[in-house]
């Protein structure tokens, strides 16, 4: 009889292998690249060298570190201000319009590509835009406001990028809330609020993390958003990447940017698994 | 008998193998004949001009197409580095720095000029290195709103760009400083592209002018147009075509003069339709196509003799003449920008652009 389980090997075991060995080598030539010598004027680089971390102590590159990590943490708690009632209201609430009316107006836009989107905000932030157009129309405003090229319109659009996956994150936290604990709390003289603070959101907190965490890691990575609403003038680590390899040729300090880029998610992402270990000691998973 | 058949055999199947013989080499013949000229150039107007006044004449004299293969500046430079033993085209159109890079990687072939009559006459301007040759000119210079500037502004000069009446106006591009590098560096006493360092300090002092740096063609376009950034150092060319897209620009060569930039084309070494290659790059410096180089895409032409309109030679960074050339144009020796490239980005990555 001929045996009809699925072939685990072929389909699954090594197509992974194969792709841990691709990311592996594009993982050992960007560290290579961060070893070598930069030429200037040329494309090739030198010999190994060990000066190319010495750089990372520049003030002017680590600024643009300590940038990154305040737009990406300003954006990730943006998101989870904004997205937390968006979720909670998706999940729990009884009518079929305003869940629609979430889907539509938080999901949707993720399907558009991420230039669209961006462009889109460049049109809103102007100073003649929108925004700008609409206060000074309704008298709020004689000058417009300075949004375009500042942290403020790049987390404005980094926000709004994010938000479908901080939304569909807490969502699926929510939605493992037995609501009978809810419901136990409010028939015990607990009110709205008490119930959201004192049972929903501890009981939330797996998702709160990881969602906080997912955002920053994804936002720290940003390119196009920083790229276009911040018009040279806020530029976090994927752009000053592209400025050194791609207009200066400096392909190994941009390495070095990436390296250090890298392991700074690793990191991060190394605190969440930490902070998550520590939730589901003391229950709350 | 059966040797003669088979000697009749023989006979037939030396007969059948050379006519397949023959029709398999008029077929590679005609395959050959089809298989195209592939040419790396910039997308967008860059390349529809070249595909229609030079691309589809070259179609019509040789029979072979033409394939462009687009993409920005350097992404194009890096692929040509990373496809170097086995090139995927067989020309290059690019800056004339850039092409010295292109030069120095060993991308290139030598150029015969023998085989390029229509060099002869253009711009000596334009023979840019042994390898690459211009195929026409813009200036890289001040452009503004003048809706949107303090009337008072009249941008006689590169030093007007530091008036603080400007605060927060201007855009530059972050892909190439080397124009406002090289006009500072002019106004603080400088004598030529080694002596950058000397335009540092005042290059400093346009900090607070300086609103956004735009990286591509389309985002100079897009700043300018919406007046985020009301005054740019801007390419001509689109200067040009945002005004025929009703957006009202001054475009200005100031006394000092304009940045010069030259587009130019190369054969990319290895490049088996060589022959071609020379063929193609012979019609794009031929006085009619340089002639359609001005009137059509406001550029200026390497040839002298092409015959442009009167009221476009009069617009500003039309270099026509071998007079407007001397006088109204700033050209940095190509092959210095090229070495200097590199530490001049660094620089002005480090110092304009990060904060």
């Amino acid at each position: 009889m001929q045996d009809r389980r699925p072939d685990y090997f072929a389909w699954f075991i090594l197509p992974s292998v194969f792709l841990a060995v691709a990311l592996t080598a594009s993982l050992a030539s960007l560290f290579q690249f961060s070893l070598r010598e930069h030429i200037p004027g040329s494309l090739q680089v030198g010999g190994f060298t060990l000066g190319n971390f010495g750089r990372m102590g520049s003030w002017v590159y680590l600024r643009v570190f300590t940038d990154s990590l305040a737009l990406s943490a300003c954006t990730a708690l943006a998101n989870l201000l904004l997205g937390y009632p968006l979720a909670y209201a998706l999940v729990r609430s009884k009518s079929s319009l305003l869940k629609s009316t979430i889907l539509i107006t938080t999901i949707v836009p993720m399907f558009t590509g991420d230039i669209v989107r961006t462009y889109s905000w460049l049109v809103v932030l102007g100073k003649n835009g929108f925004i700008n157009g609409t206060l000074k129309a309704a008298g709020i405003l004689d000058s417009p406001l300075e949004l375009l090229y500042t942290p403020l319109g790049v987390t404005i659009a980094l926000v709004q990028y994010s938000l479908p996956i901080m939304v569909i994150i807490l969502a699926a936290a929510i939605s493992h809330i037995d609501i009978a604990y809810e419901k136990a709390a409010a028939s015990l003289g607990a009110g709205p609020l008490n119930v959201l603070w004192n049972v929903t959101l501890p009981l939330s907190m797996p998702g709160i993390l990881s969602g906080t965490v997912t955002i920053f890691a994804w936002t720290l990575s940003a390119f196009a958003t920083p790229q276009l609403v911040g018009g040279g003038k806020v530029n976090m680590i994927s752009n000053m990447v592209y400025q050194l390899g791609f207009s200066n040729f400096d392909f190994p300090f941009a390495a070095v940017l990436s390296m250090v880029a890298l392991a700074l998610i690793f990191g991060v992402l190394g605190l969440m698994s930490l902070g998550m270990r520590r939730l589901e000691r003391v229950g709350l998973h | 008998m059966f040797r003669s058949i088979r000697r009749v055999s023989r006979g037939g199947a030396l007969g059948a193998s050379l006519a397949f013989a023959l029709v398999a080499g008029m077929l590679a013949t005609n395959a050959d004949a089809q298989d195209p000229l592939r040419i790396s150039i910039w997308g967008g107007s860059w390349k529809d001009f070249t595909a229609e006044n030079i691309g589809k004449r070259f179609t019509a004299e040789t029979g072979v197409p033409v394939e462009y293969i687009t993409g920005g500046t350097i992404d194009r430079l890096n692929k040509a580095k990373l496809s170097k033993a086995n090139p995927e085209t067989d020309l290059i159109f690019t800056t004339s720095h850039v092409g010295w890079l292109y030069a120095s990687d060993d991308l290139y072939e030598r150029l015969d000029m023998a085989k390029l009559p229509n060099a002869k006459t253009i711009f000596p301007e334009a023979i840019i290195s042994p390898y690459h040759i211009g195929t026409w000119s813009y200036v890289y210079t001040i452009a503004y709103r003048p809706d949107l500037v303090p009337a008072d502004i009249k941008f006689a000069s590169w030093n007007d760009l530091w008036n603080p009446k400007l605060k927060g106006t201007i855009g530059l591009p972050d892909f190439d400083p080397s124009h406002i590098i090289y006009a500072a560096a002019l106004l603080s006493g400088a004598k030529g592209a080694k002596d950058w360092t000397m335009g540092q300090k005042k290059l400093l002092e346009l900090k607070p002018n300086i609103k956004a740096f735009y990286s591509s063609d389309a985002t100079s376009q897009e700043k300018i147009g919406s007046g985020e950034t009301p005054v740019q150092v801007l390419l001509s060319g689109n200067a040009y075509h945002m005004m025929s897209q009703g957006v009202k620009i001054n475009l200005v060569v100031p006394k000092e003069g304009a940045i010069i930039g030259i587009d130019t084309v190369g054969i990319n070494k290895g490049s088996k339709k060589a022959d071609l290659a020379y063929k193609f790059i012979n019609i794009a410096l031929d006085p009619e196509t340089q002639t359609l180089v001005a009137n059509k895409q406001k550029m200026g032409p390497v040839s002298p003799q092409a015959k442009v309109d009167p009221a476009i030679a009069k617009l500003p960074g039309m270099f026509t003449t071998a007079q407007q050339w001397k006088e109204q144009a700033i050209v940095i020796d190509h092959k210095q920008r090229s070495e200097l490239l590199g530490e001049w980005r660094k620089w002005f990555t480090e110092n304009l652009i990060a904060r």
